[in-house]
């Protein structure tokens, strides 16, 4: 689904990215840990389009197309989608015009005719039941005045309204309780599919008890420098960070 | 400087023609002011930019035009002409005049208990105490020479008298069309409105000019508003006029205790847009809000000036402008609160917020504070930028275009206004008009 071969960005002439290899298949949970600094939320950005990067090398391969040529709304309706790590908020827009807006843009992308309103609200209804949202934040303006963890749940109700085929979690968990966290974790697993892969940015390893991956890459100055099982994320746990260092010297050294 | 003059010198003649067809009015009390305010006129002159209310605004260029003064012309026009510039699917009292005089064919008076509604020039004859003691007694026109220009022009406009207690639940729609086709016309017209205590009315203005060739049209309206106490209006001014008009006009407001005010001013087109926004605080606990919206292109000029004069103790005001401006178009805000000595425990806001989509569209913003009491709560802001890039990154990573993204953050940012009109046909009518302006012209 999503090749990335040695992909590097900066940032204001800063080299954040210094060669990212990461293939993920169709199904699968990857999940990205690193320190802070170590470029996680860069690569999320980049993925999505933002356009404070400048990618200086390196291709991002999305279902045969070139991820890196498409403006972020092409990559949103080709099915790439970033839950924020930081949210925005948008007054005036009240989530349920701007999720038909987005929604509707995506299926025309998809060659398919605008929702009729009744389905759409049937499917908002369904799908506010996977995060627990309730109609009154629904019907608010999109984040506002929204505490961490609505912001975050809004997040993954977004991503199960525009059903996308490539997801990609930046520090979801940050700033969430653990019962906020349970019930994020849950509409996640809940929209696992066979079809759909998603990449999990995290600096704990807390979430991945909620969602289990299938893969783990650690990330270290711009690199990856360890991948692994989901059992990685448990060593890494134990051994901290300053064990992901070391192996990173080591392999300078080798 | 001569061809300023001749605006001038055309409104002194014309004012003199005008005096020998008033016959015994020309002895009122009122007439009396207004050759008194034709004379402060003749002494000020048109504002030019040396003065400090029109630093940014430039009327010369407006002024200069060979405008024809047809005071108390009669209108050829026809109910079609004028039903695009009317509310859909209201049941309204609607006045209209045409280069200042009052149409009876075009104008339907339906309220019938506890308003009496009709043109000035009638009030004067009928209303005639009533007309004395409210008429120039708010609009102080010694020091403003547009407002003494239309004091002494003020033949014509409407007269809305809402009885105590009454509430009309019918809005009154004030339609000044300035028919600039035949040739570019100067038409002043002058709006009285009072409410009796507790009365309740919903009062829209709109200004209109048509025009053909290079001919403009110049529109000066000023409208006097009295609230006793508790009485409560919504009072909404709108305009999406041509380009080639240009428009000074005023509003002043005069509240007793406990009364309300509600304004709304929308500007989404036009030449030179002039607008003087007063009301004074002059009963306990009264309460204004003041909302505006300039959404402009091209080289629309919006001025607005404001102030919210707090007399007495307990009242509050409370007022948001906010402004888009695109291409080269200019927006000036000038909001002053003025809290008196013996305005203890006043409550005063203000706010004005603005988005330049251009690097050659411009905004002059300053707030006013005079405050000569201690124990109040005031406070006032103003903000200019451009859109904010982080909201727009969000809404396109949601799959939205970048002009869809913008459209929508600018039909947000301009709703926190049009969401404040109660009437709800000219609301659903602003926004449509809005988000197409912002998906055809502001992309």
């Amino acid at each position: 689904m999503l090749t990335i071969t040695n992909l590097q960005a900066s940032v204001e002439g800063k080299e954040i990215l210094k060669g990212i290899n990461l293939t993920i298949g169709k199904g699968e949970i990857h999940a990205i840990m690193g320190p802070n600094g170590s470029g996680k939320s860069t690569l999320a950005s980049v993925l999505a389009g933002r356009e404070d990067y400048e990618i200086t090398g390196g291709s991002v391969d999305f279902d045969g197309k070139d991820l890196l040529e498409m403006a972020p709304e092409e990559r949103a309706r080709e099915g790439v989608f970033l839950a924020f790590q930081y949210p925005v908020e948008v007054p005036g827009v009240s989530n349920t015009n701007f999720l038909k807006a987005a929604v509707n843009e995506i299926r025309k992308h998809r060659g398919l005719e605008p929702m009729e309103p009744k389905a759409f609200l049937n499917m908002m209804r369904e799908k506010m039941a996977l995060v627990e949202m309730d109609q009154v934040m629904v019907s608010r303006s999109v984040n506002e005045g929204f505490s961490g963890g609505e912001k975050k749940r809004n997040e993954i109700f977004q991503m199960a309204m525009l059903e996308p085929k490539l997801s990609i979690l930046d520090e979801t968990d940050s700033g969430l309780d653990i019962d906020a966290l349970k019930i994020v974790a849950g509409g996640v697993n809940k929209l696992r599919s066979k079809e759909t892969s998603t990449i999990v940015i995290t600096h704990y390893q807390r979430l991945l008890d909620y969602i289990v991956p299938d893969f783990v890459h650690v990330l270290y100055k711009g690199r990856i420098v360890k991948s692994g099982g989901k059992e990685l994320a448990l060593e890494l746990e134990e051994k901290g960070y300053d064990w992901v260092k070391e192996l990173a010297l080591e392999e300078a050294v080798v | 400087m001569s061809e300023v003059m001749t605006l001038q010198d055309k409104l002194v003649k014309e004012f003199s023609l005008l005096e020998s067809s008033l016959n015994g009015q020309a002895q009122s009390p009122v007439h009396a002011v207004r050759k008194q305010a034709l004379k402060r006129f003749a002494e000020l002159g048109f504002p030019t930019i040396r003065h400090e209310e029109w630093k940014y605004t430039n009327l010369m260029p407006v002024v200069k035009q060979d405008y024809a003064l047809t005071l108390q012309a009669a209108s050829n026009l026809t109910k079609a002409d004028i039903e695009p510039f009317l509310l859909p699917d209201v049941e309204a009292n609607v006045l209209v005049f045409v280069n200042g005089s009052y149409s009876v064919a075009l104008s339907t008076i339906i309220s019938e208990k506890g308003v009496e509604v009709m043109p000035l020039s009638e009030a004067f004859k009928k209303k005639t105490a009533t007309v004395e003691k409210h008429f120039a007694q708010y609009a102080d026109w010694q020091n403003d020479a547009m407002l003494a220009l239309n004091t002494a022009f003020s033949l014509n406009g409407a007269y809305i008298e809402v009885a105590k207690g009454a509430v009309i639940e019918e809005p009154f729609h004030l339609v000044f069309v300035n028919d600039s086709r035949q040739s570019s016309t100067f038409a002043p017209a002058r709006n009285l409105i009072i409410l009796g205590a507790n009365a309740e009315a919903t009062v829209v203005e709109s200004a209109h000019t048509l025009v053909s060739g290079e001919n403009v049209g110049f529109t000066n309206l000023v409208s006097e508003i009295v609230l006793a106490d508790n009485a409560r209006l919504n009072h909404y001014k709108v305009q999406n006029d041509v380009e080639q008009s240009h428009f000074v006009g005023a509003i002043h407001a005069h509240q007793e205790a406990t009364s309300v005010l509600n304004t709304v001013v929308v500007t989404l087109s036009g030449g030179v847009v002039r607008n003087n926004l007063s009301a004074v605080l002059a009963g306990k606990a009264a309460d204004t809000h003041f909302y505006g919206l300039y959404l402009v292109n091209g080289q629309t000029l919006v001025d607005n000036h404001t102030l919210a004069d707090h007399a007495v103790a307990h009242c509050t005001s409370n007022e948001l402008y906010k402004g888009i401006m695109d291409d080269k178009a200019t927006g000036v805000f000038n909001g002053k609160i003025m809290v008196r000595p013996d305005a203890q425990k006043t409550l005063a806001y203000q706010s004005n917020r603005n988005i330049l989509l251009s690097p050659t569209a411009v905004v002059h913003t300053k707030p006013q504070l005079e405050i000569f009491a201690d124990d109040v709560k005031c406070s006032h802001g103003c903000t200019s930028g451009q859109l904010d890039d982080e909201s727009l990154f969000y809404l396109r990573a949601r799959g939205l275009d970048k002009e869809q993204a913008r459209a929508l953050l600018l039909y947000a940012f301009a709703g926190e206004i049009t969401e404040k009109i109660e009437l709800e046909p000219l609301r659903e009518r602003l926004e449509s008009i809005i988000a197409e302006r912002l998906h055809q012209e502001f992309v």
